[in-house]
């Protein structure tokens, strides 16, 4: 007996379906979703199974609920991955996770020509925003980061498709964000800790940008050795301030 | 590492000029209404387990608020979600070493003890834990959401020919499982998928 797994059909799909009702759809494509739903008894056996969903959704999970677990969530700590624990531990590093308050950042840093230690390939600019004491505001190029600020980190408008962000310093090398290179901020905000100075480096490429590849060409030839072929790199010095 | 100090809800701030919007209240409540539901259910689906599939479901939430950016860049947030949630869930099932692997056992027993044959979503499930373990969430995407192979390589930023050959590793799997637990049953040949 050949038995029916399911899978999509020529018109029928129940992830259609679900982006109609997410209000993803638009235009033509709403429209022949909605003409197909209204005429195809498998579609709309689809719908009332996404309707019963919804009432099971209300039943075992109120939104007072989900959202006290988000806010829980987004507050815990970050369980460690594995290799990331074993790396921490061979190099007797702490980095601290803290719970708190989230904090707007403001800081443009435009690396200028000539100078010194400053390398931004394309006229690409590096973007970062701090804030210290709940008060946001630019620091001038070159100006040391004041110690306890909270940091983050802004990318440019390249036209590549994929980035990621490190930070890299006398302890070594943090990975602060790889994803979609979309123009603004990026990754999760930070506290600098730790001792001397370092470098902001950020490597963006039209393939996506491997944070594990990444961390380790940084860790074995420091900033020279961020990119490879094709990606544009712009690394930013980064000072430390008085306490 | 560079040593530094992640603050949790540092993506959460207040705008201030091209800061990305603040996941505030009312993102929350807009992604509860538009995709709780579907995560909750695709997490209950897999996980068998009411609390384990609401902590999934809320933990899929977290991360997505965590890497907002790539939620808001993707071509469709229902398909990013159920993808995520239905990695999540797998990983569970990975981690928690439970006997997920002799669900297709199990199910066999249960049917032909009431002689009838197993539900489509039900035996996918069952069969899950035959295939290895990147096919496992193709074949989730493909047979219970329903998303065709090209939009199953857009969500998980795969090549179409790796998405068919996750397919073809699922239903060979499959079919050698399903030859102990359900000798009557057969499957349909790889060439046959849409």
């Amino acid at each position: 007996m050949m038995t029916e797994l399911g899978g999509p059909g020529v018109a029928c799909s129940v992830t259609r379906i679900r982006r109609l009702e997410a209000g993803e759809l638009t235009g033509d494509e709403r429209a022949r979703t909605e003409a197909h739903l209204a005429g195809c008894a498998r579609c709309r056996a689809s719908a009332r199974e996404l309707a019963a969903e919804r009432e099971a959704l209300l039943a075992s999970l109120p939104f007072e609920r989900f959202a006290a677990g988000i806010a829980e969530g987004l507050a815990r700590e970050e369980a460690q991955p594995p290799r990331r624990r074993a790396l921490r531990a061979g190099m007797a590093l702490a980095a601290v996770l803290v719970v708190a308050a989230a904090l707007p950042l403001l800081l443009r840093v435009v690396p200028g020509p000539g100078e010194e230690g400053w390398r931004a390939k394309g006229a690409l600019e590096l973007t970062v925003w701090a804030s210290e004491g709940g008060r946001v505001r630019a620091l001038a190029a070159g100006e040391p980061v004041p110690s306890g600020a909270s940091l983050r980190v802004g990318l440019p408008a390249a036209g590549l498709a994929h980035a990621a962000v490190a930070l890299v310093d006398r302890d070594g090398v943090a990975v602060l964000f790889s994803g979609p290179a979309v123009a603004g901020a990026v990754g999760d905000a930070f506290e600098w800790t730790g001792a001397e100075d370092g470098w902001l480096v950020a490597v963006l490429d039209d393939r996506p940008v491997d944070r594990d590849a990444l961390r380790a060409r940084l860790a074995k030839g420091g900033v020279d050795a961020a990119g490879g072929a094709g990606a544009e790199v712009i690394v930013r010095p980064l000072a430390r301030g008085a306490p | 590492m560079a040593r530094l100090e992640v603050i949790a809800g540092g993506r959460a701030g207040p705008a201030a000029g091209p800061l990305p919007a603040p996941p505030a209240a009312g993102l929350v409540e807009e992604l509860y209404r538009r995709h709780a539901a579907g995560v909750l259910a695709r997490c209950r689906y897999l996980l068998r387990d009411e609390e384990g599939a609401r902590d999934a479901a809320q933990e899929v939430f977290v991360r997505a608020l965590r890497a907002l950016p790539e939620l808001r860049a993707s071509a469709s947030p229902t398909a990013y979600l159920m993808t995520a949630a239905t990695h999540h869930c797998l990983n569970v099932l990975r981690a928690s070493r439970a006997a997920w692997r002799e669900e297709l056992a199990r199910l066999a027993r249960e049917r032909r003890a009431a002689g009838i044959a197993p539900e489509a979503r039900e035996l996918v499930r069952a069969l899950l834990g035959a295939a290895p373990q990147e096919a496992q969430e193709i074949a989730v995407l493909y047979f219970v959401d329903e998303l065709t192979q090209a939009e199953i390589a857009e969500a998980t930023g795969r090549s179409r020919p790796t998405v068919r050959k996750r397919l073809r590793e699922f239903l060979a799997a499959a079919r050698g499982a399903l030859r102990e637990a359900f000798p009557e049953l057969s499957l349909p040949e790889p060439e046959e998928l849409p």
